[in-house]
C-alpha cells in the first residue's frame, strides 16, 4: 500500500485547502472557470509573472503538499497530457508572426511539458528525481506508477500530481477530436505518497492498451487483489459505458472535474475524499477519456 | 538485477542504421551542413536527408504519421530486429519526446493563425503520446506504452524508466530511447534564446558560440535475465548504472558548478557500484553552449580526479533534443562492444576556466568496460546513464 | 531625455510581464539584474534585445554585449540616444 498524505488541488470546483471536496462539488456548467486561489501567497512576483494557469497550478499544489507534510519530497513525478499549452500557442504565434531577426524566448522556455515539475523543484529548492510523463488519458496513472516505483526503491516522501490546460484553440477542436463531450476545464491535483500508514492507501495502478473489454480488465485486476467488483464501494467513472453491480455507487467524475486528458488525479482526491467523509472501504477509478485506453487505481480506506 | 542490452538501433544525419552511422564516425564525417529545408533555412542543421515519403518507401512504413513517429519507427525497428511478441514476455515501449508531432501541426496552426481552411484531423497526431502508440502498434507492442517529455534529457529518463520497470517486476522487455524532429517550433526556439552558432558547433572549445540542432532517434531493448533465458538473445552489454537528479537553478541555464550534473553522475556510479576510476569514456552532453560545456566540465573535474576520455558526439549529430540520450546510449553501447572512443569534432582550445581537452581521435581499444553517457534538460532535468561490458 | 528613462520603464514593464511592478519602483540608478535589483535574469536580457529592436530598431547580436547595457535604467538609455 502507498498512503495518501497531502493533497492539494486547483480545478474549476472549490476544491483548494478543503477538508472534505464532497460537499463543495457540483456538475460543471458550460463557460465555468478555474477557481484560483491568492498564487502571491505562495509563488514570489518574480517567477509569478511568467507562469501560465498550468504552471501556477503544479507549483501552488506542490508547495501547499509540502506545507502539508513538513517534509522535503524524495521524487517528484508529474504527468501532464497537453503540457503547456498556452505557452506553446503562444510561441507558435510569436514566430509565425514575427518579422524580426530576434524573438521572444519567454513562452518557448516555459512551452517544454516538463516546466510544471521543472518549476516545482526550483520552487522548492528540489536536487531530487524528476521526471515528466505523457501517455494522453493515461499520463496520471504513468506518474503514478512511476512514484509507486520510487517508493519501492526506498524513496519517503514522493510528490506524483497531474496538470493539464484548457485553450481557445483546443475547445475549437473539440467536437471534432475529443470523443468525450463534457465542458473543457483546466485543472491539477497533486499527492504526497509514503509507505507510512495513513486513513487512505493506493494499492494498484494498472494501465491497458487496445482494451477489448474493459468489465473483464476490470474483473483481472480486481481478482489480482482479491476483490470483486461487488465488494467495491465506489466506481469513478470517465462516462464509460460499463456494466457494473447495483450495489456498487457509480460516479462519473467528468461531470465535476470538466474534461481534461489527466483529470484522473481529480478522481484520485473525490474517491479519497468520499472513503472518508462516508466511512467506506474501497474505490476503483476507471478511466477511459480515451477509448479503448483505460487506466485504472484501486484505493482502500485503513480505517472503515 | 541485471539488465541487459539486447538491441539497438538509431537514425540521425550521420546515418540510417548503425553500420552508415560508425562509419561516419570512423571517418570524421558531421551530418551537419548548411540547410535549405523550410523550417530550418540558413542555419547549419544535422538533417535526415530524405523526405518523409522516401524514409516511407525505403523502409516500408505504411502508418500515416508525423516525421518525429516515422523517426522512432525506423530505429525502434531496428533494435526490435530479430525480437518477437510473445504472451510470456511483457514487453513495453518508453519514448522520449520533445515536440511529438509538432512538425506537422505547426503549419496546420500558421493556417489557423491566417484565418485560413486548416485541417483539423492533423492535430490528432500531435500529442507526444501519440506519437509512441504509433511506434509500439508498428512493432506489435501493447502491454506498456508510456511517453518521457523532460526536454533533451528525454530518452535517457525513458531508458531509466524502462530499467526500474524491469527492476520492479512490471516488465520483462522494454524498448526505450528517444525521437525528435526537426521543426520550426525549436529551430524559433533556440534562436530566440540566441545559442545558435552560425558555423559548426564546437563542444569544450574555447570560443565555443552554440549549437547546431539535429534530428534523429536512437532506441535500446532491455531485457531481464529471465527474460532473455526465454528469448535466447545474445546481450550487447549491461546497463549498470543510472540517475536522474535536479539541478534546481533556473528553467534553462545549468548552474555554474553543474550541481545537478555533479549529483546525476555520482547517483548513477553509486547505482552501478563504480568508482570514478572505473569509466573508460564519457559520452558528454556537450551541446557546445557557453553556459552547458562550462558547467558540464566543472561537474565531470570535480567527479573525476583524471578525466577520462570524452567527447561528444553532437558534434557529428547535432542537438537530437529529446532523442539525443537514446542515439548516445546506442553510440555508447557499440563503444562497450567494439572498444570504440569517438572523436569531438572542431575542437581547438580548452576552456580557461577548466582547461579539459576531449578526446580528438577516433580510437579502437582493446577493452572498454564502462562508458558514461550525459544528458541534460531544460527545466534542470539531469540524467546519466552507465553501460559496461557483461 | 528624462521622457526615454521613463517610457523604458512602461515598456519593460510591458516586456517582462511585471505586474507588481510600477515604473515609479524603478529608479534610474538602480541594478535592474539580480537579487539586488530587480530580480531580472538571462532570460529578461534576451527580451531587452528583443524590446530594443522592436521600439528603437537598435540590434545586439552578441548576449554578452548587454550585460553592461543593460545594467540600469541610465545605461541603457545613454545605450539608446548614443545608437538611434
Amino acid at each position: 500500500m502507498y498512503y495518501i498524505h497531502a493533497i492539494s488541488s486547483i480545478t474549476h470546483q472549490n476544491t483548494f485547502r478543503i477538508d472534505n471536496i464532497i460537499k463543495e462539488l457540483s456538475p460543471i456548467k458550460e463557460n465555468s472557470n478555474l477557481i484560483s486561489p491568492d498564487y502571491k501567497e505562495f509563488i514570489p512576483g518574480a517567477a509569478l509573472r511568467r507562469l501560465s494557469p498550468v504552471l501556477r497550478i503544479g507549483l501552488t499544489a506542490a508547495i501547499d503538499c509540502k506545507n502539508k507534510i513538513g517534509k522535503k519530497f524524495d521524487a517528484i513525478s508529474v504527468g501532464t497530457a497537453l503540457g503547456c499549452l498556452r505557452d506553446t500557442e503562444k510561441f507558435l504565434k510569436t514566430f509565425h508572426t514575427s518579422t524580426s531577426d530576434f524573438i521572444s524566448p519567454t513562452s518557448f522556455i516555459q512551452s517544454t511539458h516538463n516546466t510544471i515539475a521543472g518549476q516545482i523543484s526550483l520552487g522548492l529548492k528540489n536536487h531530487a528525481y524528476n521526471m515528466t510523463h505523457t501517455q494522453n488519458n493515461l499520463s496520471f496513472e504513468m506518474a503514478l506508477i512511476d512514484a509507486i516505483m520510487c517508493i519501492n526503491e526506498g524513496k519517503i516522501n514522493v510528490l506524483v500530481g497531474s496538470a493539464d490546460e484548457k485553450t481557445p484553440f483546443l475547445e475549437l477542436l473539440q467536437p471534432k477530436i475529443i470523443s468525450k463531450k463534457y465542458p473543457l476545464s483546466t485543472g491539477g491535483s497533486f499527492f504526497s505518497i509514503s509507505k507510512t500508514k495513513n486513513k487512505i492507501g493506493i494499492i494498484d495502478v494498472k494501465t491497458i492498451f487496445n482494451s477489448k473489454n474493459t468489465e473483464l480488465e476490470i474483473k483481472d485486476f480486481l481478482k489480482k487483489h482479491k476483490y470483486e467488483t461487488k465488494d467495491i464501494d465506489v466506481i469513478l467513472h470517465s462516462d464509460s459505458n460499463i456494466e457494473i453491480p447495483k450495489s456498487c455507487h457509480f460516479i462519473n467524475f467528468l461531470k465535476y472535474s470538466g474534461l481534461y486528458y489527466s483529470a484522473s488525479s481529480f478522481a484520485l482526491h473525490f474517491a479519497h475524499d468520499y472513503l472518508i467523509s462516508k466511512n467506506k472501504n474501497s474505490a476503483l477509478i476507471v478511466n477511459d477519456i480515451c477509448i479503448d485506453k483505460v487506466g485504472l487505481i484501486l484505493i482502500k480506506s485503513n480505517e472503515a | 538485477m541485471n539488465i541487459y542490452i539486447t538491441g539497438y538501433g538509431l537514425i540521425s544525419s550521420i546515418g540510417k542504421n548503425i553500420d552508415e552511422s560508425l562509419s561516419s564516425l570512423k571517418n570524421y564525417s558531421s551530418g551537419i551542413e548548411e540547410s535549405n529545408l523550410k523550417t530550418t533555412k540558413g542555419f547549419k542543421v544535422g538533417a535526415i536527408k530524405a523526405t518523409n515519403d522516401e524514409l516511407k518507401k525505403e523502409f516500408n512504413i505504411k502508418t500515416d504519421c508525423s516525421r518525429t513517429a516515422l523517426l522512432g519507427i525506423i530505429a525502434s525497428k531496428q533494435a526490435f530486429y530479430g525480437h518477437n511478441i510473445s504472451k510470456n514476455i511483457r514487453t513495453g515501449l518508453i519514448s522520449g519526446t520533445s515536440v511529438g508531432g509538432m512538425d506537422t501541426s505547426e503549419f496546420e496552426y500558421k493556417k489557423y493563425l491566417e484565418s485560413e481552411k486548416h485541417d483539423i484531423n492533423i492535430y490528432q497526431q500531435h500529442s507526444s503520446g501519440i506519437s509512441s502508440e504509433q511506434i509500439a502498434f508498428e512493432l506489435g507492442i501493447s502491454d506498456f506504452i508510456n511517453t518521457i517529455s523532460t526536454a533533451c534529457s528525454s530518452a535517457a529518463n525513458a531508458i531509466i524508466m524502462g530499467a526500474r520497470m524491469i527492476e520492479n517486476g512490471f516488465l520483462d522487455r522494454v524498448i526505450v530511447g528517444g525521437t525528435d524532429s526537426l521543426t520550426k517550433f525549436t529551430t524559433s526556439g533556440f534562436k530566440s534564446l540566441m545559442i545558435f552558432d552560425e558555423e559548426f558547433c564546437k563542444p569544450f572549445d574555447k570560443s565555443r558560440k552554440g549549437l547546431n540542432l539535429g534530428e534523429g532517434a536512437g532506441y535500446i531493448v532491455l531485457e531481464s535475465e529471465q527474460s532473455i533465458s526465454s528469448t535466447k538473445k545474445e546481450p550487447l552489454a549491461l546497463l549498470s548504472g543510472w540517475s536522474n537528479a535536479s539541478d534546481s537553478f533556473h528553467q534553462t541555464a545549468s548552474s555554474p558548478e553543474g550541481f545537478g550534473a555533479q549529483l546525476s553522475m555520482l547517483e548513477a556510479l553509486n547505482k552501478a557500484k563504480l568508482k570514478p576510476e572505473n569509466i573508460d569514456y564519457i559520452n558528454a552532453h556537450g551541446t557546445a553552449t557557453p553556459n552547458n560545456d562550462l558547467s558540464e566540465s566543472y561537474a565531470i573535474k570535480k567527479i573525476f580526479k583524471s578525466t577520462p576520455p570524452f567527447s561528444s558526439t553532437k558534434s557529428y549529430t547535432g542537438h537530437t533534443l529529446a532523442a539525443s540520450g537514446g542515439i548516445e546510449a546506442v553510440l555508447s553501447t557499440l563503444s562497450i562492444q567494439h572498444g570504440y572512443i569517438y572523436p569531438n569534432l572542431n575542437f581547438k582550445n580548452p576552456i580557461e576556466e577548466t582547461e579539459l581537452t576531449p578526446n580528438l581521435k577516433f580510437i579502437k581499444k582493446n577493452k572498454i568496460n564502462h562508458v558514461l553517457s550525459n544528458s541534460f534538460g531544460f527545466g534542470g532535468n539531469n540524467s546519466t546513464l552507465i553501460i559496461s561490458s557483461i | 531625455m528624462n521622457n526615454l528613462r521613463e517610457n523604458l520603464k512602461e515598456q519593460i514593464i510591458e516586456q517582462l510581464n511585471l505586474e507588481d511592478i510600477k515604473p515609479e519602483d524603478i529608479t534610474n540608478e538602480g541594478d535592474l539584474f539580480g537579487d539586488n535589483g530587480l530580480g531580472l535574469d538571462s532570460i529578461d536580457a534576451l527580451e531587452f534585445i528583443v524590446l530594443l529592436e522592436s521600439k528603437y530598431n537598435i540590434k545586439i547580436s552578441d548576449p554578452q554585449e548587454g550585460k553592461k547595457i543593460f545594467k540600469s535604467i541610465d545605461t541603457l538609455a545613454s545605450y539608446i540616444e548614443k545608437n538611434k
